[in-house]
């Protein structure tokens, strides 16, 4: 393919054949990445921040230019802020505890301990399961009148909860499940960078007297910084698209409703319901512009503070 | 140039090579209108136990020796399938060549006649007489006959011998009607019920209790419930307050055992029996024997509904214009929804014919539900039929039925008072449009 | 991976703190796995059970053939096409990814520095900004309902090619392209026969990582495919679920289908799972 036009005689066709090859492979390799994207990533993208301008809905052959009318209504839709309420609400209520319970487990991870191996593998194992199998499971335990939580609760004396129907009763329900499939995977990536940790630096602070607890604040944690922001932009990405669990936690009619009152209804959630049950195709592109604009603003504060919080110590 | 040029050649030499084994393809797919022509016939349609069609597709097959059919979309809640037949309908791709239009969402096609074929152009419009007059308008709109009925939701009240018995209430069907006349009868009885003191609830949940009240009332009222028949967003509508109110009534009475409709729990409550009574369209003893289980047979029964008729649910038949075979379909569309064929689907699944020659029929009138504890079905959910007013739904109806739905189960979780909650169903509704 | 990090002169010993802490996360971690099955293989009442059943029962074979005859849920088909899905994902992911990671990591060319970075940018786009127009697209192609729907836009992947990238500026040696190029190897025959075999342990951990994010896909599939007859297998067990009549220990049997597949692959190969988990942090 490459030997299409041989005109100058005084090169011979072999090392122009192996210069174009040097200079035409690369890019050659690295285009189909940019081909599928430009088709499957930047059209769509484009083609979305067009359809939030519409009114476009499948049930209405007339399609209108609204202008930025959608933003507008999206400003003052108490819905929409519900949701971006809850996806916050649910995505720090999972990813504190996660993060660690993450570190003190990596922190064990890393001792010498009889079956240490077998330990790594029970951790990792929730990774495998997908979250569609954890949100009917996590759903069962925390089922209002027979559920496997509440008879927990009402066995040590505090009654059992609905956990449907009240709002922080269902952001923690739906944290445990992201919790539960994400900890170990979080543990293991922080267990690799504590492996990487010269020995010798906490052999010099134990000469210098300071304590098992001390050395972790302020040596292997501050090490650790560059993980950490790594599993905290992972879990930020994670956390705004939050969908299959809160979708499935409601067992029958209205799952995308997430709640009677929209308790634990995400971004994502009220943007598919948008789309697919009130068919206003315009306002649900206007919503989906908002959550990558949403992800992009929470990813650049959580890079931030967690910078911060190493500044200081 | 010359390179070039015969690259051209290659590709349209390609391309009708590529066009001539798609010809051979589809000729063997059967798309020539030719009699012998081997077609399948796809048939979209929802709800765990289907419209109980599979003896009238053999039936059907038999008949025609070249026509296969192929159901889809069994298990499909109403929900998920109508958020996606509504999608496939727009695009105009991916629908099958037959689609049950459930009476909540039809209205949403209305305007969309030009995605369907007008079954008047294959001799449907001779079948007028085949069907109750409501449900041929409800079809019909503007005399394009967008869809063929199917079944019509006619109201019941289900409930549960043995847990009345515990409650000391009587299980005899006609005594039981004797004494709800009216739903504020009803509630009186279900005070009686919660009197006894046991732990079982008097109904399953406001939302069923709610929407077969609203039905009734609507059908013996206005004649429409969330939006007029100009298709404006009609919240105001003195019937939907009428129903709201009874239903908050009902749950300060403490009589609901506060379930979501199809939550797993609620299919688990049909078991067990953690409620007594559920307000009962024709298709729900289907749902309802499902849920239970052979374990139950005999447990559950089936009485008049309190209040005026009323209807809740009921499909038809469409054929979408993209079908390749609208013919054929159309013939399919005509034999499953002819007198014959509801009657046989009756039979299979309870589901109450929209034929009034169906209804009166022996099969019909004479029918008994032996799960039902030998209730006669046929003359319980027949009686009225014909005279039932027809509601209109809006096109976006289930979508805002869903806000007032979840509004009433606010009130039952006790996260709101009624008069927020009607706030927020007035509210999210108006939102939709 | 050539050269170990620094030497772990000695590892601390874990006190009674540590394994009690590690007994517990195992037990957590296993405990909704081993309720799955404990569901899987009872009946029905299960759902209303009080106190909840802690014990299998007798019936995983009974629930598991009720869901394999439930055609509505086609789970069955759901597997076949999860395989097909995951697989053919997983193949071109590791390839496209070894190829264009080999470009960045070991060929000179302008702005591939550039190029990188936006690589790396595209993985913050969310697939939710696009789903309409994707949507759109997929049924335009005529693909609505089709597995091809599913697959396409998820072949080559930006994590995978900058994964095989700093896999390659480790493993692979310069001297050992030059070499090829002295020999007068083309780029293409450098990256195939010198290039791609050292990349083997890296393709091996993307390559299960890649089968198990889309074994595991949910969001995507629950939009384009409207059919149910023809599902991925998460798509099958939305279906069981979204039913109006639940059958909860056929839901069950079907959820432990859906997992064993992956739980084999991790037997199997849990040491690169693992490994590959905690590389993905240390080449970020």
């Amino acid at each position: 393919m490459a030997a299409v036009d041989v005109k100058s005689p005084a090169v011979p066709w072999r090392v122009r054949l192996a210069r174009l090859d040097r200079m035409g492979s690369p890019y050659l390799y690295v285009a189909p990445f940019f081909i599928l994207f430009a088709v499957f990533g930047l059209y769509p993208l484009g083609y979305t921040g067009a359809l939030a301008l519409t009114d476009q809905s499948p049930l209405d052959p007339q399609t209108s230019f609204v202008g930025l009318d959608n933003f507008a209504t999206l400003a003052g839709d108490p819905k929409f802020w519900t949701a971006v309420r809850n996806t916050l609400g649910m995505f720090v209520l999972a990813t504190v505890p996660q993060l660690l319970l993450a570190l003190a487990l990596a922190n064990w991870l890393n001792r010498a301990l009889r079956g240490i191996g077998l330990f790594r593998i029970a951790v990792a194992i929730p990774i495998v399961t997908s979250t569609a199998v954890v949100a009917l499971v996590f759903g069962m335990f925390f089922a209002r009148d027979y559920g496997l939580v509440n008879w927990v609760l009402e066995g040590v004396g505090i009654g059992g909860i609905d956990w449907r129907a009240e709002r922080y009763a269902a952001w923690v329900a739906i944290a445990s499940m992201v919790d539960w499939r994400w900890t170990g995977y979080n543990a293991l990536i922080y267990l690799a960078a504590m492996q990487a940790i010269p020995r010798n630096l906490y052999e010099v602070a134990e000469i210098d007297g300071a304590s098992r607890t001390r050395q972790f604040w302020q040596i292997t944690v501050p090490l650790l910084q560059p993980t950490i922001i790594f599993t905290v932009i992972i879990s930020t990405i994670g956390g705004m698209q939050l969908f299959v669990e809160p979708l499935l936690f409601t067992s029958g009619a209205g799952a995308l409703s997430g709640g009677t009152l929209g308790q634990f209804q995400t971004v994502t959630m009220y943007l598919v319901q948008t789309m697919r049950a009130y068919h206003q195709w315009g306002y649900a592109a206007a919503i989906a512009l908002l959550l990558f604009g949403l992800i992009v603003l929470v990813s650049a504060v959580n890079f931030l503070l967690v910078r911060r919080i190493r500044g200081e110590r | 140039m010359r390179v070039l040029t015969r690259g051209r050649r290659v590709v349209v030499a390609v391309i009708s090579a590529a066009a001539l084994v798609g010809v051979a393809a589809c000729s063997d797919d059967g798309d020539e209108p030719g009699e012998d022509a081997d077609i399948t016939l796809v048939i979209d349609i929802f709800g765990e136990q289907g419209f109980g069609y599979d003896e009238l597709y053999a039936q059907f097959e038999t008949d025609h020796p070249n026509i296969t059919i192929e159901e889809r979309g069994g298990g499909l809640g109403l929900g998920d399938y109508n958020e996606r037949l509504v999608q496939q309908i727009t695009a105009g791709a991916g629908a099958g060549d037959v689609v049950a239009l459930e009476e909540g969402t039809i209205v949403q096609f209305y305007a969309q006649t030009d995605r369907f074929v007008n079954l008047a152009d294959h001799g449907a419009s001779d079948l007028q007489g085949n069907f109750l007059p409501w449900k041929w308008e409800q079809g019909a709109p503007g005399g394009f006959v967008l869809g063929l009925g199917t079944d019509v939701g006619s109201m019941a009240l289900c409930y549960r011998n043995d847990v009345l018995e515990a409650a000391g209430l009587p299980t005899d069907r006609a005594e039981l009607a004797g004494m709800w006349p009216t739903w504020e009868d009803f509630i009186a009885v279900g005070e009686q019920f919660v009197a006894a003191g046991i732990e079982q609830k008097f109904v399953d949940a406001a939302t069923n209790f709610y929407n077969t009240v609203l039905m009734q009332v609507a059908g013996n009222g206005t004649g429409y419930t969330y939006y007029d028949i100009e298709n404006n967003l009609a919240l105001d509508n003195p019937d939907i307050r009428t129903a709201w109110d009874l239903t908050i009534r009902m749950i300060e009475a403490d009589l609901s055992a506060n379930l979501n409709s199809f939550s797993d729990e609620w299919n688990a409550g049909f078991q067990s029996g953690s409620f007594a009574t559920i307000g009962c369209p024709a298709w729900m003893t289907g749902v309802i024997s499902g849920a239970a289980g052979d374990d139950n047979a005999g447990n559950w029964n089936l009485t008049d509904a309190p209040g005026e008729g009323g209807n809740w649910g009921g499909s038809f038949l469409a054929v979408t214009a993209e079908s390749e075979h609208p013919a054929e379909a159309a013939e399919l569309v005509t034999f499953l929804t002819g007198p014959d064929g509801q009657t046989a689907a009756f039979e299979a699944l309870g589901n109450l014919p929209s034929s009034p020659q169906a209804l009166a029929g022996p099969e019909v009138q004479q029918a008994s539900n032996a799960y039902f504890s030998d209730a006669p079905t046929g003359q319980i959910f027949g009686a009225g039929a014909a005279d039932f007013q027809p509601v209109y739904l809006g096109p976006q109806n289930n979508a805002v039925r869903t806000e007032f739905e979840n509004a009433l189960r606010s009130v039952e979780q006790g996260e709101r008072t009624p008069d927020q909650a009607w706030q927020d169903a007035q509210d999210n509704a108006a939102a939709i449009g | 991976m050539t050269a170990a990090p620094a030497a772990p002169a000695r590892v601390r010993r874990g006190g009674p703190l540590a394994a009690a802490g590690l007994v517990a996360a195992a037990v957590l971690s296993f405990f909704p796995l081993y309720w799955m099955v404990v569901v899987a293989s009872r009946t029905n009442d299960v759902v209303y059970r009080w106190p909840p059943a802690f014990l299998p029962g007798g019936n995983l074979g009974e629930n598991v053939r009720r869901v394999l005859a439930n055609q509505d849920a086609a789970i069955l088909k759901g597997i076949a096409n999860s395989f097909l899905v995951a697989g053919t994902i997983t193949v071109s992911t590791v390839f496209f990814g070894a190829l264009a990671g080999f470009a960045f990591a070991k060929l000179r060319f302008r702005g591939r520095h550039a190029l990188l970075l936006s690589i790396l940018l595209t993985m913050m786009v969310p697939i939710q900004l696009g789903i309409l127009p994707l949507y759109i697209m997929m049924i335009k192609f005529g693909w609505l309902n089709d597995i091809k729907a599913v697959i396409a836009p998820f072949l080559i992947s930006g994590f995978g090619i900058f994964l095989m990238r700093q896999y390659t500026l480790q493993a692979i040696p310069d001297e050992l392209i030059e070499a090829g190029r002295v020999d007068g190897c083309s780029t293409w025959r450098v990256f195939w026969h010198i290039v791609l075999p050292g990349l083997r342990p890296a393709a091996g951990v993307l390559g299960l990582l890649t089968f198990m994010q889309h074994w595991n896909e949910f969001f995507w599939p629950f939009i384009v495919l409207a059919d149910p007859g023809n599902p991925t297998v998460q798509i099958s067990l939305h279906t069981l679920n979204s039913a109006y009549h639940q059958d909860l220990s056929q839901i069950f049997a079907g959820m432990v289908i859906a997992t064993v597949p992956l739980i084999v692959i991790f037997i199997l190969f849990f040491r690169q799972i693992i490994s590959g988990i905690m590389e993905g942090a240390l080449k970020q």
